[in-house]
């Protein structure tokens, strides 16, 4: 059973639903993402991230059985990601990342973990244990503003471009064989990425 | 001043999870000098976001919210070795043992060959000294640390990072002032040119 798509941010009401994959209501009055992570970060707020499980949760595990994790390692680790979100609310800041970026990163770092056998070489530096720093009270606002900016780039770019992208996000493939998914000479896969990037940042300045 | 940057492909490549670890260790070195590659990571990143929002959501099992509900007093786990800050400095870098090639070239190997088949070295370069001539059977990345070189087509000073995929075959030279130190990650082996690479490659093993 599939939740019907939500058009971001698509934040469930106050009440979390009890069934994370049944529907989830959007209501414009609804605390957006960052503030979630807020209120778990400042009282522990279990419906808060009750909230953020239903969204994030049936998400995470499709991310990570795209990248081809079997279902039950994929429920498993989506668990163990959203335990994380809980954890590491506090270091959440809205000044550096999208709620959804912040969760998408953690749910990376868990399956680069999941599957190194070697585990001695450190990784890139991880955005989600930068200290979180004060932020103005805009920051949550802007953070989600950002988000639903990025939502409509993305939803606007060429059919090529957006399938590059998903092609480098979500299939476990190196460039050399996106060439061949995609039936076109790596020049080209490389500057479909430029120009798809090109747009979205100018989508995620804040002045944009 | 920085003027050689990641392309796009490789910073959307190390959000996405895709680059190998020592190519990340490299863009590391670049990310600490250059605060707009950071930016254009972190954007990188917020597309990744924006994608798994419009994933369709895989149906979850019936008690997964409540098997959560029931693990959050659990204690927090140790933070994963993965979120370690590398270290982006020449003296935080070297932590090995120079091995001389040549009598202008060192190696110091930081990570052997991994399951991507990429592998981390340190290399110094005398001034004025040529690498060896080579391509490349997979990417390479370098950042330079110390000093600067040249590859032929454009120069390379402290934090510059350069990417070659299999297309490129080049011969940077190290230029004239200090010892040039560079951060390489290699993919696949080195296609050395010539009698005296193809003997020293071995030597290296590379």
């Amino acid at each position: 059973m599939y939740v019907a798509m939500q058009p971001w941010p698509a934040c469930a009401g106050a009440a979390a639903p009890r069934r994370p994959s049944g529907p989830v209501r959007v209501s414009a009055d609804d605390p957006a993402h960052p503030r979630l992570i807020r209120a778990v970060a400042e009282r522990a707020d279990r419906q808060a991230f009750a909230t953020l499980f239903a969204y994030y949760a049936p998400r995470v595990k499709a991310y990570l059985q795209r990248t081809g994790s079997r279902a039950d390692q994929a429920e498993e680790l989506a668990q163990e990601v959203l335990l994380t979100v809980w954890h590491k609310a506090p270091q959440y800041d809205p000044a550096r990342a999208t709620a959804a970026a912040w969760v998408f990163a953690i749910a990376r770092n868990r399956r680069i973990d999941s599957l190194r056998r070697d585990r001695v070489a450190p990784a890139e530096p991880d955005p989600t244990e930068m200290p979180a720093a004060p932020e103005p009270a805009d920051a949550l606002l802007a953070a989600d503003q950002q988000a639903q900016r990025l939502h409509a780039a993305l939803a606007g770019l060429p059919a090529d471009q957006s399938e590059a992208l998903r092609l480098a996000f979500f299939e476990e493939r190196s460039h050399s064989e996106m060439e061949t998914a995609l039936g076109v000479p790596l020049g080209t896969v490389k500057s479909r990425l430029r120009l798809a990037m090109a747009k979205l940042r100018l989508a995620l300045r804040d002045d944009a | 001043m920085i003027t050689h940057h990641p392309v796009d492909a490789t910073l959307v490549a190390a959000a996405a999870g895709t680059l190998p670890a020592p190519h990340l260790r490299v863009l590391a070195v670049h990310l600490a000098h250059c605060p707009a590659c950071a930016g254009a990571l972190r954007a990188a990143e917020a597309v990744g976001g924006g994608l798994l929002a419009d994933l369709p959501p895989a149906p979850l099992r019936a008690d997964a919210l409540d098997r959560a509900l029931a693990r959050l007093d659990d204690p927090a786990p140790l933070p994963e070795p993965a979120s370690v800050t590398p270290a982006v400095t020449l003296a935080g870098l070297a932590t090995g043992r120079w091995r001389r090639i040549t009598p202008w070239i060192a190696m110091m190997a930081l990570s052997p060959r991994d399951t991507t088949d990429s592998r981390l070295d340190l290399i110094r370069v005398r001034p004025g000294a040529a690498l060896l001539s080579h391509g490349h059977t997979g990417l390479e990345t370098t950042c330079v640390l110390q000093g600067a070189f040249d590859d032929g087509t454009a120069q390379y000073g402290v934090g510059d990072f350069a990417e070659g995929d299999p297309a490129l075959d080049h011969q940077p030279r190290a230029l004239p002032g200090e010892t040039c130190v560079c951060l390489i990650a290699t993919t696949g082996a080195l296609r050395p040119h010539g009698w005296f690479g193809r003997m020293v490659r071995p030597m290296i093993g590379m």
